[in-house]
């Protein structure tokens, strides 16, 4: 695609809501780093699996703009009618399109100190605190190679999003939750940003969905989590978009003292999705385990990359990566263990297994250490496997059809992943989900 | 009588290696035959190519079930018209528990949902026959199981499954002389005119406890004797050689 289809104005979308000065800026310089840096290629490292498929996002789509819709409960689509009887959350906020089209967040809540609404709202209602927190995870200025393309497209011109914030001190346990659903035909840029003060608790859950779309569309979101001291959070992103989504996203993790973060992606759905998923692990004690979950079927290519980035010492991170891959669907893995000097005491561990359940399926997986500490404690390994034909025909020879051994397998695989996730309630949905994909009818 | 398993001229290969060459046996419904052979004989190639193993493939000849020619069926279709193989060696399946693995295959076996009740009713029999505490059902498929623990649980699936014709192989081997006994009374529990079983051992020993009403003997490829229980304690008593000379001077005249 060429450049010139690119020609947002960040200035409008700034004006047209009346955004904060400083917001302007900052809009103004991602774009010039935009404009400035290459589009990821085959020789970006992290990108060498997935350059071609980028090429082909056609982000020169219209951007998704919000329409001002909002819906009754009983209005809401059924899959989220679904998904909110089932989840138990505390608190939710569906989104379609740009539009936060219905809220639901009880004023006991808002009275303990949750700000939890979208982030233009919170723009308007509490400025200091985005202006203190947004940026700060994935800045809107990066230093400015092909890495930081994508990042810089959204810092510009995302308008639509979420904000979390979580004062010092509460604790919430029940899980809180954003429905989202993409229109067709369009470039959608979002932006999440999660802040938990010293001490805070939260479980967090983004899911994302939309029926296949006869015309394509691009979501290019970033996900920011800022962990204040001791703050403890549980986040999963679980993407389920249908057929001729390209899903593009980036989330940072920022961990201060004894910050704990308990993360899981799941890449179920898109025609092309790449999700790029870091901590960087800044305060001493900070612990951060980093979980996925996916699985391509049809021609489906779903790419991961995780950054384990160790600042500070005695700090703990662990990436546990699990894929399945069926028909002609291609499944990629790479991930960067990376120790800064003072990293010392780091405990990091990166794992990648893949289940490959046809001939043609494939997988890449790629674990990296780049360690400038000595004293530290770190280990990766990766596997590729095709399904095990003697458990499937040991499972089969007591009456097991062959699509329910491979169910069984696939479950098997995934179990101590979804054992992991202190979410029962969306471990169960996924459990169902996943066995879809395998071809089982349920 | 209604032969209830038929091998007819059955030849397999591996992966280019010919490992049976023309196996016939036929074990009529009602009874219990020994296989016996020594090692790398195709005992267990038959009994997996029965079961429907694709790992190998059938060059020539048929295998009936009842009558019905199951030769190319899938391995879960065999099992729901009544076939079992107790595995010689049994697989482990990490992360699937014993309990949901078994009440899947009950409500594949019975061809109908299986209300939980009557599961338990039919686990906790199994479990009893076998001298089985019920924590086994919580763990995963084989994982970690001895050698033991491993063939008591292929029985245990015998149990509950309740096949027609069930192949045992080896089911003895790796067991002490009381789970063998454990072992035996439970492949007894089945036996009745509607059973029949193929028991491959190595050992008299368990022969003892599941006393079969023919023996067969299997030799690079082939069943080259069938004759009556005394033939195992035959074997038991000189070794194969003597058979193996014969059968070299039977292929030779
Ligand atoms: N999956 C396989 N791969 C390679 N070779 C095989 C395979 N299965 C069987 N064979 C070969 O076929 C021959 C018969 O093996 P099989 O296991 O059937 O013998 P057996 O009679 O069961 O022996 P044992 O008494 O030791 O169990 C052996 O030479 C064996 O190596
Ligand atoms: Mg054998």
């Amino acid at each position: 695609m060429t450049e010139k289809a690119l020609l947002f104005n960040p200035d409008q979308i700034s004006k047209a809501r009346s955004e904060p000065l400083w917001l302007e800026e900052a809009r103004k310089g991602a774009y010039e780093v935009f404009r400035a840096v290459p589009w990821p290629s085959k020789k970006t490292e992290a990108w060498r699996y997935s350059a071609g498929r980028l090429k082909a996002v056609p982000f020169d789509l219209p951007l998704e703009e919000p329409r001002g819709q909002s819906y009754g409960r009983e209005a809401l689509p059924e899959w989220v009618q679904s998904r909110i009887s089932s989840a138990d959350f505390s608190a939710f906020l569906v989104f379609k399109g740009a539009d936060l089209v219905y809220a639901e967040v009880p004023e006991e809540l808002t009275e303990k100190g949750l700000r939890f609404l979208s982030l233009h709202q919170a723009l308007k209602a509490y400025p200091e605190l985005v202006e203190a927190h947004l940026y700060k995870a994935i800045p809107a200025r990066q230093k400015g190679d092909a890495n930081d393309k994508l990042p810089a497209l959204n810092a510009a011109i995302w308008n639509h999003g979420v904000f979390v914030y979580v004062p010092d001190g509460l604790q919430l346990e029940a899980p809180i939750g954003v429905l989202r659903e993409i229109e067709a035909g369009v470039l959608s840029v979002g932006r999440t940003l999660v802040v938990l003060g010293e001490n805070a608790r939260l479980s967090y859950v983004e899911e994302h969905y939309s029926p296949d779309l006869e015309r394509p569309s691009v979501n290019l979101a970033m996900t920011e989590l800022i962990l204040g001291a001791g703050a403890s959070l549980v986040h999963a992103n679980v993407q389920s978009w249908g057929d001729n989504v390209h899903h593009l996203y980036r989330q940072r993790a920022l961990l201060a003292r004894d910050a704990s973060l308990k993360d899981l992606t799941v890449n179920l759905g898109a025609s092309f999705a790449r999700s790029e998923v870091g901590s960087e692990l800044a305060g001493p004690g900070a612990d951060s385990e980093m979980l996925g979950i996916y699985f391509a079927d049809g021609d489906q290519h779903l790419d991961h990359y995780t950054l384990q980035h160790h600042v500070a010492p005695h700090a703990r991170s662990d990436v546990y990566y699990k894929g399945v891959a069926k028909d002609r669907g291609n499944i990629i893995y790479q991930g960067l263990i990376q120790l800064e000097p003072a990293a010392q005491k780091t405990d990091a561990y990166q794992t990648n297994r893949n289940l490959l359940l046809s001939r043609e399926a494939r997988a890449e997986s790629v674990p990296q250490l780049e360690i400038a500490a000595n004293d530290v404690r770190c280990s990766h390994g990766s596997s590729i496997a095709p399904i095990d034909s003697e458990q499937r025909f040991y499972l089969q020879s007591r009456g097991i059809s062959r699509l329910a051994a491979e169910n069984l397998l696939v479950a098997a695989f995934l179990e101590d992943v979804l054992g992991r996730i202190r979410l029962e309630n969306l471990a169960r949905y996924l459990a169902g989900a996943i066995e879809q994909k395998v071809g089982l009818e349920v | 009588m209604a032969k209830s398993l038929e091998i007819q001229d059955l030849w397999v290969s591996h992966d280019g290696k010919m490992i049976l060459k023309g196996v016939n046996l036929s074990l009529p419904l009602g009874e219990v035959h020994a296989l016996m052979g020594p090692n790398g004989a195709g005992k267990s190639t038959l009994g997996k190519v029965i079961a429907g193993d694709q790992a190998y493939t059938v060059e020539r000849g048929r295998v009936l079930l009842n009558g019905e020619d199951i030769t190319g069926l899938e391995p879960d279709e065999r099992a729901r018209k009544g076939l079992f193989l107790a595995f010689q060696y049994p697989l482990e399946v990490p992360g699937v528990s014993i309990a949901n693995f078994l009440r899947l295959a009950l409500k594949e076996r019975l061809g109908r949902d299986v209300p939980v009740t009557e599961f338990y009713a039919r686990l906790q029999e199994g479990l009893k026959t076998l001298e089985w505490d019920e924590e086994v059902l919580g763990r995963y498929l084989n994982e970690g199981f001895s050698g033991g623990e491993k063939k008591r649980n292929e029985i245990l699936q015998l149990l509950v499954l309740r096949p027609q014709v069930a192949i045992l192989d080896e089911t003895d081997s790796g067991l002490d002389i009381d789970a063998l006994k454990v072992v035996a009374r439970g492949v007894n529990s089945m036996r009745g005119p509607e059973f029949s079983a193929l028991v491959i051992t190595h050992y008299q020993r368990l022969l003892n406890y599941i006393v079969p009403d023919v023996v067969h003997v299997m030799m690079d490829g082939r069943v080259v004797k069938t004759g009556g229980p005394e033939l195992a304690l035959e074997l038991e008593a000189r070794g194969y050689d003597w058979l193996k000379e014969e059968v070299a001077h039977a292929g030779g005249s």
